[in-house]
């Protein structure tokens, strides 16, 4: 290409950017509870940063403090402790993915991650921010429902624990109180074993999107019977939920005496699909029948 | 045919080269856009957030214009800046700067703006199926032959509508403008497509306080795809403005979802079709097309883009009686503007669809039906251009053995019986007119310019850019290739309109098309006027001659007569042909389709550089299925899309196998290749789907929403 120098002068401007915010970066876990009780008002954690960045960049996120997390080492693990596989709140999703542990224990919940955004995302996205994000597309929640697992909440004086179907209040609301925060979540080991499974996350494309709807499913039958069943499904409510009452309906039931259409009223009781820029009602509401017939089926 | 290196690729490998967001310059400041979220309504107060220091900011309104408030384009009728009342969504009421562009981006987002609301038309189909939204151009092609229809040929009637599609560039939209008092001169920087557009646009705004406007591109131009057509014209306006009332450069780069809101779309179509066919011959006798587009709130190049709709709307049949009709509708929304395929694919999306759905009825499979209608030698266009070649007709045959098709069709049918999921497969056919339509290229006089250094480095000066399409590489190959000089020799000059000649603008599928084989002619005519055999020997032996600069400009060729007025005559001397095969599969828990395989044969002549065509073909073919498929920009009711989390693009995961073969590429001309791939993918997803369910569709894209309304819809038929 030809060199032609424009007869302006080009420099490098170096953008003063003037931040407003303030930014906390604790030392250690209980330096995390300190910092986090001085601060008055409303705070956030930063963990991957891949929910929290675009809150800020929309404006969504102002001038509230923001505390990191993601250096804190000892929340990021994947372990066996007794009957549980324990997984830090801070691991990553790529982690997840490329964990020996989870291969052999949870193959099941590993794989169902696999369409989790993108691999640059997977690399930074933790799962203690894609559950305390609160969106109802969260793709780890309806997987964790139907797995029985257990969030381990942190506080500077208490460590409780709490089955992840109570962890959620309303949109965006949780039980988390103040100065706590996710530490853990646990799975039993066995959660997956000897059932027949299932996971659908439907959107635009086959990667990189968000979820119009998810759904994940756990059962046991024998003899057509259905013995055991767990469902749970994502954006199709305020937040992800398991279907208790569908489950209820089903079990017991023989396969092909099941009538959909008491599924159905069953269902309806349980989702509140809703029309988006991203959706229709009818056709989320339509495809997770579907889906649930598929699964029955299968 | 040789694929060599793009002369850009190891620069923008490691990051040399300057994309627009690249430069910076002393003293700069950025601009941003204060623009109308009220679609139609007289502009009352605009407010600004308190605790500002407000003498730091630079503000341009309509007012402050020094030249005209008209954009120049081919139809002006679109004001840089509204001054009293807004017409749309997204119209710009005023430039401001600063020298923090956090601090302008915030101090922007708080400014509010009161509007007395009028009514306004927000809706494709408000806007479409309303006949009082007509306005200006309107263009018939008629060729009828005065025979009433027999009564005995079948009779359909659809209507199709096509929906916006988004450029979705690599790159936003942006400008940096360099006022020099001194000299009277304008300088911009632009991330553009034809720099001497900008030129116009920028002196408009200024009127006479300048002497001159220079435009210069940037080094990179992160993809346009039309988008960055007639819009970098008021975005350049605007910021050379905010320069010359600051006296300071300034810079103005979109933010995406600003750049998805407010810049250009591909046109909304609605297209009826009035068809007539004879059951015997199974030839369509007669047929009467509707052609309506939603131009937006102003003309601008709408009729431009109309013009080559019609032209392309009856896709390649043969029918000998055909009356065409297209209109502009208005609507309180952004100016529709360029997008490659240029109106054609809204027409392809149509007829291409409505020959599956007559080959349907009189129970034929969509190829035959296709191989009794399409153009051979003899036949005319409706404008009466004569077709004289059946590349057509050999593109669609070898497509079809090429996919298996007429296999795959029983195939599919025999394993559909069996399975919920179905599987489908179709085709479709288009082509695409190269260069400007009709008597443009005449009009438009492009010069080209080389220079022959002492050291025998020849130096290529075109206004056309490469917006990472690879046009300046393959019109520096085509010079050097028709005289075979080592391309180590060959520069090619950054567009800049004091230092390029004007050839032309970088669209209408002409760069290569018109501006590349006038370099190729040109080499040949500097070889015989020196009588040299080896360009190197001859510079070195004769080294009194150099530097040589010699310029040369484009002819018409004399065959090429057409009647703008009636719509009769060569609307283009050379057309790309092209067929294609999809399939797919259907998903029926979930509505998906899923795209499996998709084969497509064109005729773009010479083959330049196998690789680069290759790539464009590709990408083009992607763009073109993801328009049918996924791209969805706008929802009745939640409005336009803001950003890629929402607008679905195709991702690597989504992308079938495609094959792409050229034909008859030893011909001596390269015709048009930028937009034929846009034009004809798309139809073939949704025959495929009809094929496979069934359910026949009227709309784009088929994304699982609309298919399951359509199969409720067919239930209760
Ligand atoms: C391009 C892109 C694609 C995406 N795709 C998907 C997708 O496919 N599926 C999906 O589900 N999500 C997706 N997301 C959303 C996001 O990546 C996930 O929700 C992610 O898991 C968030 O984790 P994080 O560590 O980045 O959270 P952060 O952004 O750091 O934090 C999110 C929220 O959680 C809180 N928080 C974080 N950690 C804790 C903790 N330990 N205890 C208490 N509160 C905490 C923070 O205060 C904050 O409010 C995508 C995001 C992007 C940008």
């Amino acid at each position: 290409m030809l060199d032609i120098n424009c007869q302006y002068k080009s420099v490098e401007v170096s953008g003063k950017k003037e931040i407003n915010m303030k930014f906390y970066k604790p030392k250690s876990l209980l330096e995390l509870f300190e910092t986090s009780e001085k601060i008055e008002g409303k705070k956030y954690f930063l963990a991957g940063g891949t929910d929290i960045n675009v809150q800020i960049k929309n404006g969504m996120i102002k001038d509230e403090p923001i505390i990191f997390l993601n250096h804190l080492t000892e929340l990021k693990n994947i372990l066996q402790s007794d009957n549980h596989i324990i997984i830090g709140a801070l691991t990553s999703f790529s982690e997840i993915l490329e964990s020996e542990l989870l291969k052999n224990k949870l193959p099941f919940f590993q794989n169902s991650l696999k369409n989790f955004a993108s691999p640059l995302i997977q690399t930074t996205a933790t799962i203690g921010g894609n559950i305390a994000n609160g969106s109802p597309t969260a793709d780890i929640v309806p997987l964790l429902l139907i797995l029985d697992a257990k969030l381990k909440l942190f506080s500077k004086s208490k460590l409780r624990e709490v089955p992840i179907s109570e962890f959620y209040l309303g949109y965006k609301k949780f039980i988390l109180k103040r100065n706590e925060i996710i530490g853990a979540v646990l799975i039993p080991e066995n959660a997956e074993t000897g059932y027949e499974t299932f996971y659908k996350k439907i959107g635009s494309r086959k990667a990189l999107y968000i979820a119009k709807l998810a759904i994940a499913g756990l059962k046991k039958i024998s003899n057509n019977k259905i013995e055991e069943i767990k469902l749970a499904v994502g954006s199709l409510n305020e937040y992800p939920r398991r279907l208790f009452k569908v489950e209820e309906y089903l079990k017991n039931k023989l396969v092909n005496e099941i009538d959909f259409a008491d599924v159905e009223h069953f269902l309806q009781k349980e989702i509140t699909p809703i029309t988006d820029l991203r959706s229709d009602k009818e056709y989320r509401y339509r495809v997770c029948i579907n889906l649930i017939r598929t699964f029955l089926n299968q | 045919m040789k694929s060599i290196r793009k002369i850009d690729a190891i620069p923008k490998l490691n990051g040399s080269w300057k994309f627009l967001d690249d430069y910076s310059y002393e003293g700069m400041i950025h601009g941003q856009l204060l623009y109308s979220t009220c679609h139609h309504g007289f502009i009352r107060k605009v407010t600004f957030p308190e605790g500002y220091d407000l003498s730091e900011f630079t503000m341009v309104y309509a007012e402050d214009i020094l030249g005209e408030n008209i954009v120049p384009e081919p139809v002006c009728d679109q004001p840089y800046m509204a001054d009293k009342e807004v017409f749309h969504f997204g119209q710009v009421i005023m430039g401001i700067a600063h020298p923090n562009r956090k601090l302008l981006r915030e101090f922007i987002s708080n400014t509010s703006i009161e509007y007395k609301e009028l009514p306004a038309i927000t809706d494709i189909k408000e806007c479409l199926e309303n006949e009082d939204n007509v306005f200006g151009r309107k263009l018939t092609i008629d060729h009828r032959t005065g025979k009433k229809p027999d009564p005995n040929w079948v009779h359909h009637h659809k209507i199709y509508y096509t929906p916006h599609q988004e450029q979705a560039y690599l790159e936003p939209q942006g400008m940096i403008a360099i006022w020099q008092p001194k000299d009277k001169i304008m300088f911009v920087r632009a991330n553009c497509q034809c720099p001497f557009f900008v030129k116009e646009g920028v002196e408009a705004i200024m009127g006479n306080k300048i002497k001159e406007a220079v435009i210069e591109t940037s080094e990179g131009i992160g993809g346009a795809f039309g988008g960055k057509e007639d819009f970098p014209s008021l975005l350049a306006g605007i910021t050379s403005l905010l320069s010359y009332k600051s006296g300071k450069p300034v810079k103005i780069v979109l933010d995406r979802s600003d750049d998805i809101q407010i810049t250009t779309k591909r046109h909304p179509a609605r297209i009826e079709i009035n068809s007539w066919t004879d059951p015997e011959t199974k030839k369509i006798m007669k047929i009467n097309i509707d052609y309506r587009l939603d131009t937006g709130a102003y003309q601008t190049l709408s009729p431009v883009v109309l013009a080559r709709g019609v032209l392309h709307a009856i896709s390649g049949y043969s029918i000998p009686s055909a009356f065409i009709r297209g209109r502009l509708f208005r609507s309180n929304t952004p100016s529709n503007g360029a997008f490659r395929g240029f109106g054609a694919p809204q027409g392809f999306a149509a007829m291409e669809a409505h020959i599956d759905k007559i080959a349907v009825d009189l129970k034929m499979n969509p190829y035959e039906f296709r191989k009794i209608n399409i153009f051979k030698i003899g036949d005319e266009f409706p404008t009466t251009q004569p077709i004289i070649e059946n590349n057509l007709s050999d593109c669609l045959e070898r497509v079809i053995e090429k996919s298996d098709y007429l296999n795959k069709l029983k195939e599919f049918k025999e394993w559909n019986k069996s399975h919920k999921d179905k599987k489908g497969i179709g085709i479709s056919i288009g082509y695409h007119g190269g260069g400007y339509t009709g008597n443009g290229e005449k009009i438009l006089n492009s010069e080209v310019k080389v220079v022959i250094e002492k050291d025998a480095i020849v130096k290529i000066y075109v206004s056309n850019t490469d917006m990472g399409q690879g046009a300046h590489t393959t019109l520096a190959q085509m010079f050097f290739e028709a005289i075979d000089h080592p391309l180590e020799k060959c520069r090619v000059q950054l567009p800049n309109t004091s230092k390029t000649p004007n050839s032309g603008p970088t669209v209408a599928s002409r760069t290569i098309y018109i501006i590349g084989n006038l370099l190729r002619k040109f080499a040949l005519k500097i070889k015989d006027e020196f009588g040299f055999e080896n360009l190197e020997n001859f510079v070195t032996s004769n080294q009194n001659k150099f530097p040589h600069e010699f310029r040369m400009k484009f002819v018409q060729d004399p065959s090429v007569v057409f009647d703008d007025e009636n719509y009769v005559g060569v609307a283009y001397k050379d057309y790309s042909w092209a067929a294609c095969v999809t399939e797919i599969y259907f998903h029926a828990d979930t509505y998906q389709i899923e795209l499996t395989k998709s084969c497509s044969v064109m005729d773009i002549g010479k083959v330049v550089n196998q690789k680069i065509a290759t790539g464009q073909a590709e990408g083009g073919i992607l763009q073109g299925l993801a328009y049918g498929l996924c791209e969805f920009f706008y929802k009745p009711g939640y409005g336009r899309m803001h950003g890629f989390t929402d607008y679905a693009l195709p991702t690597t995961m989504d992308i079938p196998e495609i094959d792409v073969e050229f034909i008859h590429t030893d011909s001596l001309i390269a015709k048009g290749l930028g937009e034929i791939p846009m034009d004809f993918p798309a139809p073939s997803i949704r025959n495929a789907f009809y094929n496979a369910t069934g359910v026949f569709i009227d709309e784009y894209p088929l994304v699982p929403e609309r298919i399951l309304r359509n199969l409720n819809v067919n239930k209760h038929c």
